[in-house]
């Protein structure tokens, strides 16, 4: 390790996206500490190339990739999280996805860590990527039928039954 | 076994049931087929504290074609009930199954999960349950004599007559 390493703060992570990206950095936060980045689909695999390969950003570790389920109207979202062993900053890509037929790019290519991780995705929430190179069942056992973190999936046995520690008096939030 | 038949005098063969099952019920080999956390509580019963070998359960079969008792502890999902079917059909006959902890049991807090298994008798035939989550090893002993008192009144001209082997006596 040469000296101490200087992260990136997220306004600046931000300000040098936008000035990279331009319009396609949709929406970009603070989230305790971490610079999170709303990207559109088209850049989403440049954002992370970027991130990955500028110097000031250098982000040579993918954390995870991971799916997110907001609903019929809202649709998917997939998120990225990427961390600079050099500089020590997290960068959060964020894509959001309509939740018919939601199709993302794949980072397999950059990233060899998010291959797991987005077969992981696409089983689980049906989302599917653009270029992985492997994109079969990973967790799930091969006739699994479904994508069980969607919302709408059901759950048999709560169909049978309702779930049984839900306090006295209070309203069901399902359904 | 072979000379047990039909024809046997079972009544007469008392004194030779009640050694039979006092040997068998004090060398159980027991397959540790730990999936979760009750795997530890499992492991926690073998060892010097607990110590299940002053009930004859001897630790651990080095294969399921060595056992005589499966333990399922843990957590049962249906990518691994086909290997839990496979283990059981190894073990050769007389054996035994206790489900140890809430989840093999009936899925326990994963009762709602859209990949565990709901209980490991809906593969297995179960003799003995213990509940908790997980268990303590006290609970594993408990069940454990349990199953030896099973053992001790078992019948042994119907657990021998191929009941749920393949190949009859002749």
């Amino acid at each position: 390790m040469a000296g101490t390493p200087h992260p990136l703060s997220p306004d600046e992570t931000a300000s040098r996206l936008r000035a990279h990206f331009g319009e396609d950095i949709v929406d970009s936060v603070d989230q305790h500490g971490h610079a999170v980045a709303t990207v559109t689909v088209d850049r989403y695999h440049d954002v992370c190339r970027f991130l990955r390969d500028e110097p000031e950003f250098a982000c040579d570790y993918c954390d995870f990739t991971g799916g997110v389920d907001f609903g019929p109207e809202a649709g998917f979202e997939v998120v990225t999280h990427l961390f600079s062993t050099t500089h020590h900053h997290n960068v959060r890509v964020k894509v959001k996805l309509p939740h018919d037929d939601p199709v993302c790019p794949s980072i397999s290519d950059l990233y060899p860590a998010s291959n797991w991780h987005e077969r992981e995705t696409i089983e689980m929430f049906g989302i599917s990527f653009e270029g992985h190179p492997q994109p079969v069942k990973l967790l799930l056992s091969e006739p699994f039928e479904g994508h069980p973190l969607r919302k709408d999936f059901p759950l048999m046995s709560r169909e049978a039954k309702p779930w049984p520690g839900a306090v006295e008096g209070e309203e069901e939030e399902e359904e | 076994m072979g000379l047990i038949t039909e024809r046997t005098p079972i009544p007469q063969i008392q004194p030779v049931k009640f050694i039979l099952n006092w040997g068998r019920r004090y060398s159980l080999w027991v397959m540790n087929f730990g999936l979760a956390c009750c795997a530890i509580e499992l492991i926690a019963t073998s060892t010097s504290k607990h110590d299940f070998i002053r009930l004859g359960v001897i630790p651990f079969a080095h294969g399921p074609r060595q056992a005589d008792l499966l333990v399922v502890a843990g957590t049962l999902t249906d990518k691994m009930a086909p290997a839990l079917q496979r283990v059981y059909d190894q073990i050769p006959d007389p054996k035994y199954v206790i489900s140890f902890g809430s989840c093999s049991n009936c899925g326990g807090p994963y009762w709602d999960s859209y990949s565990v298994t709901k209980g490991v008798d809906q593969i297995l035939p179960v003799d003995v349950y213990v509940p908790g989550c997980p268990p303590r090893p006290e609970a594993l002993l408990h069940g454990i004599i349990k199953l030896q008192e099973k053992i001790k009144d078992e019948n042994i001209e119907e657990k021998f007559s191929g009941r749920d082997s393949a190949p009859a006596l002749p």
